[in-house]
């Protein structure tokens, strides 16, 4: 009687033994078919493997449901995007012959015996119509840079050449505002050069040195170029006005123009065409600036 | 990739002297998303095309891949499920559950797979098909063209990849003929389905993408709209 029971203990613990393996390899089974649809799922490879009365074919449709689902929102997404795109790069580029020719019959009436009082609306005229241009002409290079249309190429270029034409270039303003525009220890700056697309960062440090002058009304603008590990650093300071710390981000967003510079010409995007272009070139922006104490504007451009 | 696709698909009714050619090598692919009308006599094979889609018949010879998968080689009860949880039917004699009130039979589908249906959208559903005042009733009550609005409410309440129609809107006036239209494209872009579907009526076939036209068992012409 004692054996039988001992029997019968020992056929129930290897019984129970076995189910319990049993049950773990369907565990193990399931959980190998889980790593190969999320697996499959990465590749975009998800197909439905088997289609039975199981909770795990069930969770496989859904699964691919989910999948389809998403597939299709970010379709829809990116089609939006596209749109949005086309409708911008549409506007910039049919009216631009428009402001031209506004531009154009503007001059040719200034050039006719007018009484003095048309000939200050036609000036008038004349100063919004080149604002107009030339927020067109940015929002074509914005575009364009956006869509990819234009990709840029930075190479290893020497950095000096550039500073120069660019301080030459804006000599002219400066000086008309008495305003010194010099890049600091020259001789220095032989050997340094930089990985950059020469076209467009010349069109952001521009756009930084254009500020400036813009900005500042006694003083100096230096520019400056200091070398650090990774990264060779282009720095614009002024004595101009200034920026508040709580603006410091906001002026490189798109359309945006501080309130102490309304009176000001310009329409908010040269400092967000700056930013995108150096972002592209693989470098970073930084202002550190206070009111009235002038700004650094500072783009750093991978070695 | 091709969502649907057939290869020289082929159905023989009766053989000698008596065979019937219902289809005789039909090869074409729709691609995911599109709206085709397939569109043809009675009697031209338009019918037995789509229930090939669909794996309801087999066919003599030739292949249907449903989403890569080549649906003929499946067993049975597995076609049965894909069927289920793949494509949407709208039959051309409705083919309602006669015991099951009309909402029961809208949500059939959705329960048979094991899932909660997804309230608010077969709301919405059934408030565009105007079939808000009737869910309780059976489909005996009902009328023609009522019943093949709950059709169309079954088919499209589980939301499949696929949806096969037969004459949709054969017992619909104009005005809910387009209303139905209307909600079956707007869903199809919305969960990026794919529907085929069968008309003899021009003016309808004119909505969709594409319209493959049937006779005698052979497309004649495609029109990529």
């Amino acid at each position: 009687m004692k054996e039988f029971v001992f029997i019968m203990l020992f056929l129930c613990t290897i019984l129970s033994l076995f189910g319990i393996f049993l049950y773990h390899c369907h565990t193990l089974r399931i959980m190998r078919r889980l790593e190969e649809m999320i697996d499959a799922a990465i590749d975009g490879s998800f197909s439905e493997h088997t289609f039975d009365e199981s909770r795990l074919s069930a969770l496989e449709s859904r699964f691919a449901k989910y999948l389809s689902a998403s597939e299709t929102s970010f379709k829809n997404t990116t089609m939006e995007k596209d749109k949005i795109k086309t409708l911008i790069s549409d506007i910039s580029h049919q009216t631009k012959t428009p402001v031209s020719n506004i531009l154009l019959y503007s001059e040719l009436l200034a050039e006719q015996d007018l009484p003095e009082e048309s000939r200050q609306y036609i000036s008038a005229l004349t100063v919004q119509a080149e604002k107009l241009k030339f927020l067109i002409i940015s929002l074509v290079k914005l575009s364009r840079l956006e869509t990819g249309i234009l990709t840029l190429s930075p190479q290893k270029t020497p950095v000096l050449p550039m500073l120069e034409n660019l301080a030459a270039q804006y000599a002219h303003p400066a000086k008309e505002k008495r305003l010194t525009l010099s890049i600091s220890e020259p001789e220095s700056l032989y050997n340094l050069s930089a990985v950059f697309d020469e076209k467009w960062t010349a069109e952001a440090v521009g756009n930084l040195i254009d500020n400036a002058v813009k900005y500042t009304e006694q003083g100096k603008i230096t520019i400056s170029v200091i070398p650090y590990e990774i990264f060779l650093c282009i720095r614009i300071g002024d004595t101009g006005i200034g920026i508040p710390e709580q603006e410091h981000t906001k002026i490189f967003s798109r359309f945006y123009r501080s309130g102490s510079v309304h009176e000001k010409p310009g329409v908010g995007i040269g400092l967000f065409l700056a930013r995108e272009i150096v972002t592209l070139e693989g470098g970073y922006m930084k202002v550190s600036s206070r009111p009235g104490k002038g700004s650094v504007f500072s783009v750093y451009l991978p070695l | 990739m091709a969502i649907l696709s057939t290869t020289n698909l082929k159905k023989i009714y009766g053989n000698g002297e008596n065979a019937v050619h219902a289809l005789d090598g039909v090869t074409l692919s729709i691609e995911p998303g599109e709206f085709t009308a397939i569109i043809g006599t009675s009697g031209s094979g338009k019918s037995t095309l789509l229930h090939m889609l669909g794996g309801l018949d087999r066919p003599t010879s030739g292949s249907v891949t449903v989403d890569g998968k080549d649906i003929f080689s499946l067993k049975d009860e597995a076609l049965t499920i894909f069927r289920r949880r793949k494509i949407g039917f709208v039959f051309q004699n409705y083919n309602l559950v006669p015991v099951l009130n009309v909402y029961e039979n809208i949500v059939l589908p959705i329960q048979l797979d094991g899932n909660e249906p997804d309230a608010a959208y077969i709301d919405n559903i059934i408030e565009t098909l105007g079939l808000s005042e009737k869910l309780s009733n059976l489909p005996n009550n009902l009328s023609g063209g009522q019943q093949q609005r709950v059709a169309i409410a079954r088919a499209i309440a589980s939301k499949p990849a696929i949806i096969l129609a037969d004459e949709p809107t054969g017992n619909l006036d104009s005005k809910t003929s387009q209303d139905v239209l209307g909600l079956l494209k707007l869903t199809s872009k919305k969960f990026s389905q794919t529907i085929v579907m069968i008309t003899h009526n021009e003016e309808i076939a004119q909505l969709a993408d594409r319209i493959i036209r049937i006779e005698d068992g052979k497309i004649v012409t495609r029109e990529n709209m």
